[in-house]
């Protein structure tokens, strides 16, 4: 690794500051791929600004009005435990469980995960599906985005110089409602090929109320199928609806062809996954 | 080029170095303290030769730079046995003949600690996915799991 200098910032504040003065600074999360970059020479900062250092980044709230909080430093391993995500987002918990294996969820965080932008990653199809919104906070600002919004192309996002992602809020779901994320992968928990998030929610009459699909490995950027809202909602869901959802899923993958699959086999399995998601959420809702 | 004072716990004894940024765990423990136990493979977080504990849980020495331990309490396989009597975890191991190379086995041997200091009665299942981080080329798997068996009972 070429050499850097380490910076402990003691607040929110203080790291911002930093990242503004110092442009070719990085921050430090849980650092399982930042270090991997470091190592194979492909970033090479002039800092590593730690925000572990900071208290209060990570937790994990819940409040039946605003919904959920996660802290952006929270690890793998806490959304994987955590009794309140169990309770509310449960597909969060699911999406956690095949994010590699115990020591790196012990490591990772949830912001790094998708602070990456690595658009195979596994957490940001959920929350697409979830439509969770991210807190981004720089000196004397906060902005919170569609997550959706987040992303730019392979491995970019739209942090400005001295932002970072500090927490991500997830809107309360119908009390009738589930959610399943289906991950394509050659070895378990490796690279996802396909990853497919959804989540649908139901009134007493079972009419939707919320549908999300979001959509990992099959473009630069996860993908939000935002036509699954248009399809389902007011309605009482049939299999056309999911080929309706699954054929403009497939439409809208745009994937490349590299050493973990081909561009046309990731779009014919996308439509198949989005299928399967969408039958998963409806089955788990309905209690089937 | 500046090196940092760290404090370091490692199998219960404190150690106080200067070290660069860019050092990981796994160099420190290695180079500096002379704990060669812990395995340099990858070097990319995927094999899990390097895995120690921190705070109890499995991490990657090779991901985690030392200076970002900050008070964390690491164990590494030399910190199992005591006065010399390994763990019970290192004897279900020989008694299962669950080691080749022995190469992945402080990693096992630590994640399966981690794993039974959680859920002293696991399932297979759950004894697959304790060490899914661990790979091994030699045994085959089938004894390490058994031997993890055998050390839980």
């Amino acid at each position: 690794m070429r050499y850097f200098e380490y910076f402990e910032p003691k607040s929110v504040g203080e790291a911002c500051q930093f990242l503004n003065e110092h442009e070719e600074a990085k921050i430090l999360g849980g650092g399982v791929s930042l270090v991997v970059l470091l190592k194979n020479g492909l970033i090479t900062p002039s800092h590593l600004v730690n925000i572990k250092t900071i208290p209060g980044l990570a937790r994990i709230e819940w409040d039946d009005r605003e919904g959920l909080t996660i802290g952006g430093l929270n690890h793998h391993r806490d959304i994987l435990l955590s009794p309140l995500i169990q309770r509310h987002c449960p597909i969060l918990a699911e999406a956690a469980s095949k994010i590699a294996t115990p020591p790196i969820r012990n490591l990772g965080t949830i912001g790094g995960n998708v602070a990456h932008a690595e658009p195979s990653a596994d957490f940001p199809p959920a929350l697409i599906a979830l439509n969770a919104s991210l807190m981004l906070t720089s000196p004397g600002r906060e902005r919170k985005v569609p997550i959706e919004e987040f992303f730019t192309d392979y491995y970019e996002n739209i942090l400005g110089q001295g932002e970072i992602l500090t927490r991500i809020d997830v809107p309360p779901l119908p009390p009738r409602s589930a959610g399943t994320y289906i991950k394509l992968d050659k070895i378990t928990n490796s690279i996802a090929i396909v990853g497919v998030a959804s989540v649908i929610g139901f009134d007493e009459k079972g009419i939707c109320i919320y549908a999300g699909v979001g959509l990992g490995g099959v473009a630069s950027t996860p993908l939000n199928v935002k036509g699954a809202k248009d399809i389902l909602v007011g309605e009482k869901i049939t299999e056309t609806h999911i080929d309706k959802i699954a054929k403009e899923a497939q439409a809208m993958a745009n994937p490349i062809t590299n050493v973990h699959a081909s561009a046309e086999y990731r779009k014919e399995m996308v439509y198949v996954l989005t299928r399967r998601a969408l039958q998963g959420s409806l089955d788990k809702a309905l209690g089937r | 080029m500046v090196k940092q004072e760290i404090q370091l716990d490692v199998n219960g004894k404190s150690y106080s170095i200067s070290v660069f940024p860019q050092e990981t765990l796994l160099e420190v423990l290695r180079e500096n303290l002379g704990l060669i136990g812990t395995k340099e493979g990858c070097s990319e977080g995927e094999c899990g030769v390097c895995t120690v504990l921190l705070d109890g849980l499995p991490v990657r020495s090779c991901l985690l730079l030392a200076v970002d331990v900050r008070g964390g309490k690491i164990t590494t396989i030399e910190g199992l046995s005591e006065k010399g009597v390994l763990h019970p975890i290192q004897k279900a191991f020989i008694e299962h003949g669950a080691i080749q190379c022995g190469f992945c086995t402080p990693g096992m041997i630590l994640s399966a600690k981690a794993l039974l200091d959680g859920n002293p009665f696991p399932s297979e299942e759950e004894i697959r996915i304790g060490l899914s981080g661990n790979l091994c080329r030699c045994t085959g798997y089938i004894k390490i799991f058994k031997a993890v068996q055998g050390a839980a009972l």
